[in-house]
């Protein structure tokens, strides 16, 4: 980049050496706020902004969960499917163990839960050499199947349970669920830029044969991310057990649309290798706003959804660096 | 790395339409009466509206792409119909066509000129899609009336015993076969999924026919929307989502590669019904609703592994 300014003119070559491509969701979340600051009176509050806070925080663990997939190539489609298991699997523990011991139990077993669905769809990815996509499709009905078996099509209520202190203490203004989102993100970037488990994603994801040959255990990479966003929809799904007081199948329908625009939109890259989990906590910023101030402005609920779509493709077309790119299926 | 017993190109074709007999074979013996022409009739009734829906999605999937915005169009034509038809009568039909084909044309453009990978092209818009649905609807099904139910007659009324939406679906069968067979969307469209650079470099209009994939496949999920509309005497905004699963499990079922460059409407035929006759064996057997779910999921993925042929292919994402 610098070596098309000038010799000598600094300010053009400090200009043409901001990364733009990279910081442009932060730069279009500064102009959203600054737009809703001044079209809604009530935007720039401290209320809106730990409601905004509030509702980010579930989409944040999940696009946390799905960036990990997306950054080496593949994508996750079972979010609400995992979601759905890993609700419904705390709500049932809840029910048979109250007490503070049953909610760290139902915690850990919608962890798991979720964990494993995402290791099964790794592991059908990798072994059958199935494309992820549909791999996932798959796996998303198989989770919300196993979530109404499990609870017969009905909601399991758990109002009084010890597990709704994530969503009902709150700390420094905002509830506990807002500050383990951020500890997930934090948790993920460390894992993502300083572990060997991420640099293997970041290889795997800006070529597979290049990084089989360079040594890296391809393989079990993908499923240990799949895994590992698997653990995140899990955690999402406890979040969200705990804000709403109940278990249900239906528990993450439209959470998919919000996590998977909420990656592309902060700069992750569908063909993998570029992006992260902090690009995504933009993405997820700049989703949640954008809803909040849709809701502030009275934009019929239902054009969000519309809304979120056109998003999604913008992100993705203005995104994509296709230059090195010869089809695109 | 696991490896099924690859079977060979022969058995590979004739693999569902084997399926789809043993499959009746058995319900026949296992269910009396099963076989009389009355209950087969109502199968094909029953399949009628997912074979439209996979038939067009099968253009799609021919070409290597994905469309997952299939039922939210149909579920957008579904309700277009339910509230045009007191106004405009029988234009409600035309016009909720003309819808599908626009969102499958705009899916098209997006994934083509934007050059966004089919399957998010198509969720974004399937999104877009959902979302002005909705609205339209204001998140509710919108009745057909008694007084403009008669409009509904071509697809769900019967003459001497026949179900007309079987009449409907055998011409959308018809329509898509002689589009693969006797146009060059159908020539060209089998070598863009068999492979697009060839076929890029053999001086095709790729972009066009990928488009014009996209294009039918919105058509075809329109009218699967109209008559999925007519049966329920209502259009319902979400009423087409669950027919997502099957409608690709069809297309793939019927022996169509997830990959593309194999197969087409005709397989997708068998796929439909085999896809039917399991979920009727299945609720003759007293497997619920929900555990079908599942089934579909685990047939959806082993589908998937087995018609693909791997081979050809060195990176999966």
């Amino acid at each position: 980049m610098t070596t098309t300014a000038g010799k000598g003119r600094a300010s053009a070559r400090l200009w043409t050496s901001v990364p733009w491509r990279a910081l442009a969701p932060v730069v279009v979340l500064a102009a959203l706020c600054i737009a809703l600051g001044l079209a809604a009176d009530n935007f720039a509050t401290a209320g809106n902004f730990a409601r905004i806070a509030t509702s980010a925080a579930v989409p944040a663990v999940l696009a946390t969960g799905v960036t990990l997939v997306i950054l080496m190539g593949g994508i996750d489609l079972s979010v609400e499917g995992a979601m759905a298991v890993a609700a419904v699997v705390a709500a049932l523990v809840l029910v048979a163990a109250p007490g503070a011991l049953g909610a760290v139990a139902a915690a850990f077993a919608a962890l798991a839960a979720g964990a494993a669905l995402g290791a099964v769809s790794g592991a059908i990815h990798v072994g059958l050499r199935a494309p992820s996509f549909m791999v996932t499709l798959g796996t998303w009905f198989i989770g919300l199947g196993l979530a109404v078996w499990l609870v017969g099509g009905g909601t399991v209520s758990v109002r009084d349970s010890e597990l709704r202190v994530l969503a009902l203490v709150r700390l420094g203004g905002l509830p506990l669920s807002v500050w383990v989102a951020l500890g997930t993100v934090l948790i993920a970037w460390v894992l993502q830029s300083r572990t060997r488990l991420g640099r293997a994603l970041f290889a795997v994801g800006g070529g597979e044969d290049l990084a089989a040959q360079s040594g890296v255990p391809v393989g079990r990479v993908k499923v240990a991310a799949f895994a590992l966003a698997g653990l995140c929809y899990g955690l999402g799904a406890v979040l969200a057990v705990a804000q709403l007081g109940q278990g249900n199948a239906e528990i993450g329908t439209g959470r998919l649309f919000a996590a998977v625009s909420a990656a592309v939109v902060g700069g992750t890259s569908l063909l993998g290798g570029h992006g992260g989990v902090l690009h995504s906590l933009v993405g997820v910023l700049v989703v949640v706003v954008l809803s909040n101030g849709m809701i502030l402005l009275g934009v019929p609920p239902y054009l969000q959804q519309a809304v979120q779509g056109l998003l999604i493709i913008i992100a993705v077309a203005v995104s994509l660096d296709r230059r090195g790119q010869g089809l695109v299926k | 790395m696991i490896t099924l017993a690859a079977p060979g190109p022969r058995l590979r074709a004739a693999l569902p339409m084997l399926v789809l007999a043993g499959l009746m074979a058995a319900l026949g013996l296992a269910v009396p009466g099963f076989a009389s022409p009355a209950t087969l009739l109502l199968v094909l009734a029953d399949t009628a509206t997912l074979f439209v829906l996979a038939a067009g999605l099968s253009f799609v999937i021919v070409i290597g792409s994905i469309d997952l915005g299939v039922t939210a169009t149909a579920s957008l034509a579904g309700v277009v119909t339910a509230l045009l038809l007191p106004g405009w009568g029988g234009w409600a039909f035309p016009v909720a066509l003309a819808a599908g084909l626009l969102a499958g044309t705009v899916t098209g453009l997006v994934h083509v000129g934007l050059r966004v990978p089919s399957f998010i092209a198509s969720l974004a818009a399937g999104g877009v899609v959902g979302g002005l649905t909705l609205w339209l609807s204001d998140a509710q099904a919108v009745t057909i009336g008694q007084t403009d139910r008669p409009w509904l007659d071509w697809v769900a009324g019967e003459t001497a015993g026949l179900p007309h939406i079987i009449v409907v679906a055998a011409g959308a069968l018809l329509l898509g076969w002689g589009l693969q067979r006797l146009t060059p969307l159908g020539r060209f469209g089998l070598a863009i999924g068999a492979s697009e650079p060839a076929t890029v470099a053999s001086g095709v209009r790729v972009a066009r026919y990928k488009v014009l994939a996209f294009a039918l496949s919105g058509l075809f999920a329109a009218l699967a929307g109209i008559m999925l509309a007519a049966r329920l005497t209502s259009g319902s905004p979400t009423g087409a989502s669950e027919l997502l699963l099957p409608s690709i499990a069809a297309v793939i079922v019927g022996g169509t590669a997830i990959t593309g460059g194999t197969g087409g409407v005709a397989r997708t035929a068998v796929g439909a019904l085999t896809v039917s006759v399991a979920r009727l064996g299945m609720t003759f057997l007293g497997v619920d609703a929900f555990a079908q779910q599942i089934l579909f999921g685990v047939v959806l993925i082993a589908a998937v592994a087995i018609t693909t042929d791997r081979a050809s292919v060195v990176v999966t994402k």
